[in-house]
């Protein structure tokens, strides 16, 4: 399994178990906003859980992976990765402030993080696009590439 | 990856594109308010990123990895495969339209649609989950 699929389902795996303890917080601590934290659980659960292990796990298993390891053979992967956890990260801290608080800060960090996260998105799907391929695909693939 | 696979595949990662872009519209709008109506798209949202890319790449996927027959058709039936595809897209798009023109009875054809195709999936997959390692 290469590097960047170990990192997206570890990354995963704590998303989990975040959103999990968020939701226990949000059943215990009711007086903080519901509108707020409802959104939040759900995004962790979906998003940083579900979306980032298909993510993972297809950049590993799909056809066409290329064989080298880094940043520079596999660009797109390590954009995704970097760019969908920035943007969660940015979620989770300016979005209870875009609520309490009347500064704009908060609402310009709110909408970079839903840009981060539609371009990581934008760098998955051009990552995995070509490599959805039929058998004879990736043998024509294969014999190109030797 | 079998013909069915590539389509449902293809498929969900265009609707992952629709829904988090719809989903960017949403977010942007709650930091700089646009018009009320957006939040008329959060069923939009949530219909299209758990049927149309969670559900339909692990399908689609699913098809394409399980362990395959050894005798006949190594997938099953094909005509059951292409139904699952048909049946769980045409499911989504009713629902689409259901929230889009106001009508619920579309919303209801479109989940009895997905329920078939997903029965269909599970009939037609129930017998590949196997190993063949005695």
């Amino acid at each position: 399994m290469p590097k960047i699929s170990r990192l997206f389902i570890k990354t995963g795996l704590l998303y989990f178990i975040l959103s999990l303890l968020l939701r226990v917080f949000i059943d215990f601590f009711t007086t903080f906003p519901l509108s707020v934290l409802i959104p939040l659980f759900w995004h962790a659960l979906m998003l940083g859980w579900i979306t980032q292990i298909i993510m993972g796990v297809s950049i590993w298993m799909f056809p066409g992976r290329p064989r080298n390891e880094g940043f520079k053979a596999q660009k797109l992967s390590w954009l995704t990765y970097l760019f969908l956890n920035t943007g969660l990260v940015l979620r989770v801290i300016s979005s209870p402030f875009v609520e309490l608080s009347d500064l704009k800060f908060w609402s310009i960090l709110l909408s970079a993080s839903a840009l981060l996260q539609l371009t990581a998105v934008i760098f998955y799907v051009f990552e995995m696009w070509p490599r959805i391929q039929s058998k004879k695909q990736r043998i024509r693939n294969r014999k190109k590439k030797s | 990856m079998p013909v069915q696979s590539r389509w449902m595949i293809r498929f969900s990662l265009v609707y992952l594109t629709v829904g988090v872009s719809l989903g960017v519209v949403m977010l942007v709008h709650k930091a700089f308010p646009i018009h009320p109506a957006v939040w008329l798209l959060l069923p939009v949202h949530i219909q299209i990123l758990i049927w149309g890319w969670i559900i339909q790449f692990t399908l689609g996927t699913a098809y394409w990895i399980l362990p395959r027959f050894l005798k006949g058709a190594s997938r099953g039936n094909e005509a059951f495969s292409w139904l699952v595809v048909i049946a769980l897209n045409a499911g989504i798009l009713l629902n689409l339209l259901s929230f889009i023109l106001g009508i619920p009875l579309l919303g209801k054809a479109g989940l009895i649609l997905q329920t078939i195709s997903v029965a269909l999936f599970v009939l037609s997959h129930w017998k590949r989950i196997t190993s063949y390692n005695k």
